[in-house]
């Protein structure tokens, strides 16, 4: 997928990744709707141009992730070249193409791959870490409430969640989140 | 003191309040401070960001919560940034859709904002189809008024309701082809919607929290270490053109539709002022560059826009707040300005004040939220 406003130039780099082997399943219009084609066509990797707007539209849906993350490679004309070393040096935002030689294309997207799934691998070690960081509060919460209006030790109420969740077959913290909501219903509050 | 760095590079985007970045330099106020800046035009506030990073840039116009955000890594790597200068309060506003204007029916022109905030919870609550809102970046005032004002107005099901980011000079070109149902962007481009008859102003960010932060002039924290002075001479050119805008609002319109007409091949546009006067409801306050001590980089604003970001988990909920400190430096401004009146405190009281007050030695505007919900500090 390629985004560029300059039409001549977004052709030139659409022939580029042809002869390189990549398919380019489209090149959007800058008024088009960019959300909904990037959403329904999803590619593996959208290249925009440094200069487009639409920079800021491509980024929001990357850090929501929700459509399908994917790479996002920017390219930009031969004079930026240094700005674009120390860009991928930095590993901001992306990978920049420099200039428009078919040679290079090909390598830079591959790397820009690359790193992007190592970056995405990252993205949800932390996620599943920080996952179970918020099960043990959701545990300890409901712990707490089952000692507060069950009149249960800690051990008893561990114990209460665990056997539940056994008997229905459910994750422990499943069954927690149950417990709170219920208990919430019951007294109408917290804690 | 002899500044550091003479050559100067400083970003903005094209929107009204790059005005002070602009009248400082045609009115010679930078090179009186002994600088040869340099303006660049950007098309995307990524753009901003990663040129300032990169130092391709010495300082931008920036959204208030990019220093915080850039900070705290949430968009891309962690890049300390700061501000010591606010550049303006106020200045973006929410356009809807003529449809979603005919569907709101004569609320839209309450002056109660709070009741078009109502109104447009329960429409989107109700449509047959996913409303569609446009906000200029992830992290922006634009996103949080925006989500606080559907929120006052009690929207619960935020399935309802897809947020969007689209830049500003393609905001009226969405709105016309329908890809967007509304969106919350900076003046002109409210303005500009309203002329190009695709859409019509609802509220203005006034409305939502009056004299809510806006645009700050932002670097590196890097680059203020090794350029304390010239920093200072920046910020004191930032100060002086604030000042003369707001003496000379009407030579400061005609360099703004000339920046306009240059960037953008636009037309000058036809009678407006700052922008949707036309909605009165808190028109005089639309833009405020300096008066209301609008300039000076308020921790409480901060600590808002980081309660948004937890909020709406741009950040996790156990990053240490002292970020507020870190990056708002009401200690660098208090240096350069102290030979002028300066607020007693780093932090005000945000949603109490209905008129203007002067309990912390300078005139503050008001700060309410149109829920009149009141911050707690």
């Amino acid at each position: 997928m390629l985004v560029d406003d300059e039409p001549a130039r977004a052709a030139l780099l659409e022939r580029a990744l042809t002869d390189t082997g990549f398919r380019v399943l489209g090149r959007i219009d800058p008024e088009e709707d960019l959300v909904a084609v990037v959403s329904r066509v999803q590619p593996d990797v959208t290249i925009v141009a440094l200069d487009s707007p639409s920079r800021d539209t491509l980024e929001d849906m990357a850090s929501l992730s929700r459509d399908n993350p994917h790479p996002i490679v920017m390219f930009t004309a031969e004079n930026d070249v240094e700005t674009m070393r120390a860009a991928m040096r930095n590993g901001v935002s992306a990978y920049i193409v420099d200039g428009l030689e078919p040679g290079r294309v090909r390598s830079i997207v591959d790397v820009a791959v690359a790193r992007f799934r190592e970056f995405q691998a990252l993205r949800e070690e932390l996620d599943i870490a920080r996952c179970e960081l918020e099960d043990r509060r959701v545990l300890e919460r409901a712990k707490r409430l089952l000692m507060a209006h069950r009149d249960m030790t800690e051990k008893q109420a561990y114990e209460a969640l665990r056997k539940m969740s056994m008997d229905r077959s459910q994750r422990i913290v499943d069954v927690a989140r149950n417990v709170i909501e219920i208990m919430q219903l019951v007294s109408g509050n917290d804690d | 003191m002899t500044i550091e760095k003479k050559n100067i590079q400083l970003g903005y985007v094209t929107l009204t309040d790059s005005l002070p970045l602009i009248a400082a330099q045609h009115l010679g106020y930078f090179a009186a401070e002994g600088l040869n800046v340099s303006l660049s035009n950007e098309p995307s506030w990524a753009n901003i960001r990663d040129k300032t990073v990169l130092g391709e840039l010495d300082g931008a116009q920036m959204l208030a919560p990019m220093v915080l955000a850039s900070t705290l890594g949430s968009s891309g790597v962690a890049v300390p940034m700061l501000t010591m200068f606010s550049i303006n309060l106020n200045g973006n506003g929410m356009t809807v859709s003529n449809d979603l204007w005919a569907q709101l029916g004569e609320v839209a022109t309450s002056p109660e904002p709070l009741d078009v905030a109502r109104a447009m919870a329960n429409l989107i609550t109700r449509r047959d189809r996913i409303t569609t809102l446009a906000t200029v970046f992830p992290v922006s005032m634009h996103s949080y008024l925006l989500r606080y004002f559907l929120a006052a107005g009690g929207l619960h099901d935020w399935s309802r309701v897809r947020i969007v980011v689209v830049p500003p000079v393609r905001m009226v070109s969405h709105l016309k082809q329908g890809h967007i149902d509304g969106c919350c962007v900076g003046e002109p481009w409210n303005t500009m919607a309203e002329l190009a008859g695709v859409g019509r102003p609802l509220v203005t960010g006034y409305e939502i929290w009056q004299n809510a932060p806006e645009k700050v002039f932002g670097v590196t924290e890097a680059w203020a270490r090794s350029n304390p002075e010239t920093h200072r001479a920046i910020v004191r050119a930032l100060a002086r053109s604030s000042r003369w805008i707001e003496e000379n609002p009407g030579d400061a319109l005609l360099m703004r539709d000339r920046q306009l007409q240059v960037r953008e091949g636009m037309e000058p546009l036809p009678n407006v002022k700052w922008g949707l006067d036309r909605t009165h409801r808190g028109a005089e306050h639309f833009h405020v560059f300096h008066k209301y001590a609008a300039n000076f980089p308020w921790r409480s604003h901060a600590r808002w826009i980081f309660a948004q970001m937890q909020a709406w988990n741009q950040i996790p909920t156990d990053v240490d707040p002292g970020v507020v400190a870190r990056c708002y430096r009401t200690d660098l401004y208090r240096e350069v300005f102290a030979e002028s009146a300066l607020p007693v405190e780093d932090d005000k009281p945000e949603g109490v004040h209905r008129a203007e007050w002067n309990d912390l030695g300078v005139t503050l505007g008001p700060d309410l939220f149109l829920d009149r919900q009141i911050e707690s500090k």
